[in-house]
């Protein structure tokens, strides 16, 4: 079996307990990675880990889960987008505002000022291809975030870019993720 | 043109270092990564990157014509081989990751020319240029080698 998080299809209730009846749609089969990248270059993910706790010092955790949701959006990520959404609403985020995530720019009332900057920051540096991270784009952020938080930001930014190429490269298979599996 | 912030947590930096030199040595081949890490810099038109990985690989005995011709790799005849061009290949999908994934005839064109683990590293050396490329571009760190 693969896909896991089934949609809940019935309710039933009682005076006691709540029971989802269980779905029996079938779904596409689940497909399989194409490297265990991890297991052949075990340092390298150590050495991704200690990165990863190095770019979340001192940065708001709200919006480094904020962050790596939207980057995983544009890199389409899928094992990043499982983990880091579970993550996100383990950690009381709201399904509206990651739902929202991906048309903020439409729904900027549902984030703060300085949550819409780190945003469009993600976006300028995950999409590095389209040039340079424009001018207004980092004065905005640097309008929210003093030198050493916005430098943080930029990391957090940088290493979610690093496992979403991992990940997509290597073809992870999302769905299985539970928060804190890995910390 | 000066830089926007000079400035990154120390405690990156040498995570980022470890990350790199974890990397390269898995590869085991030096002037290829130097290729990838080029080619990477100039699809994401990191300055201060291609400034040093050019003069890395001219230091390492990289000719000056493969390193113009890089840029053109596809149609440079036989000035790249068949592994490096793989990897090439390779490296431009991963690093253009927003125009949707990492084709099948790329990633199994790489893995007709490296192992596992070779392939894993290499994966690694791109994503290890690609964080330094957004770390560089994004604070604006200006080029600052001087040509051998």
């Amino acid at each position: 079996m693969g896909y896991r998080a089934r949609r809940v299809v019935a309710m039933t209730t009682t005076n006691e307990h709540t029971t989802a009846t269980e779905d029996t749609t079938e779904y596409v089969h689940e497909h399989t990675p194409r490297l265990a990248w991890a297991q052949h270059a075990p340092e390298v993910f150590k050495a991704m880990i200690k990165l990863d706790a190095a770019a979340r010092k001192g940065l708001d955790p709200v919006i480094y889960e904020l962050v790596k949701i939207r980057a995983s959006q544009i890199n389409r990520c899928a094992l990043c987008l499982d983990m880091h959404t579970k993550d996100a609403l383990a950690a009381g985020e709201s399904v509206e505002r990651i739902v929202q995530l991906s048309a903020w720019e439409e729904s900027q009332h549902f984030y703060t000022a300085k949550e819409v900057a780190a945003i469009e920051l993600t976006e300028a540096v995950t999409v590095l291809t389209d040039g340079f991270v424009p001018d207004e784009v980092y004065e905005r952020a640097a309008a929210h975030f003093d030198e050493a938080e916005l430098t943080q930001l930029i990391a957090a930014i940088t290493v979610i870019n690093a496992w979403n190429r991992f990940g997509v490269s290597t073809r992870q298979v999302p769905g299985h993720y539970k928060p804190g599996d890995i910390k | 043109m000066t830089a926007r912030t000079t400035y990154l947590d120390k405690g990156v930096v040498s995570a980022m270092s470890a990350l790199s030199a974890a990397a390269k040595r898995g590869l085991g081949d030096p002037a290829l990564a130097e290729l990838v890490m080029m080619r990477a810099s100039q699809l994401n038109a990191c300055a201060f990157c291609l400034d040093m990985h050019a003069e890395i690989a001219l230091e390492n005995g990289e000719s000056p014509k493969r390193i113009a011709l890089l840029n053109a790799w596809e149609e440079a005849g036989e000035l790249f081989g068949e592994r490096e061009r793989a990897a090439l290949a390779l490296t431009e999908a991963v690093t253009v990751l927003t125009e949707g994934f990492v084709p099948d005839e790329v990633y199994e064109r790489a893995a007709a020319h490296f192992d596992e683990a070779g392939l894993a590293h290499l994966i690694g050396v791109i994503t290890v240029i690609n964080s330094w490329n957004r770390l560089m571009v994004s604070r604006r760190i200006e080029p600052g080698g001087t040509f051998s």
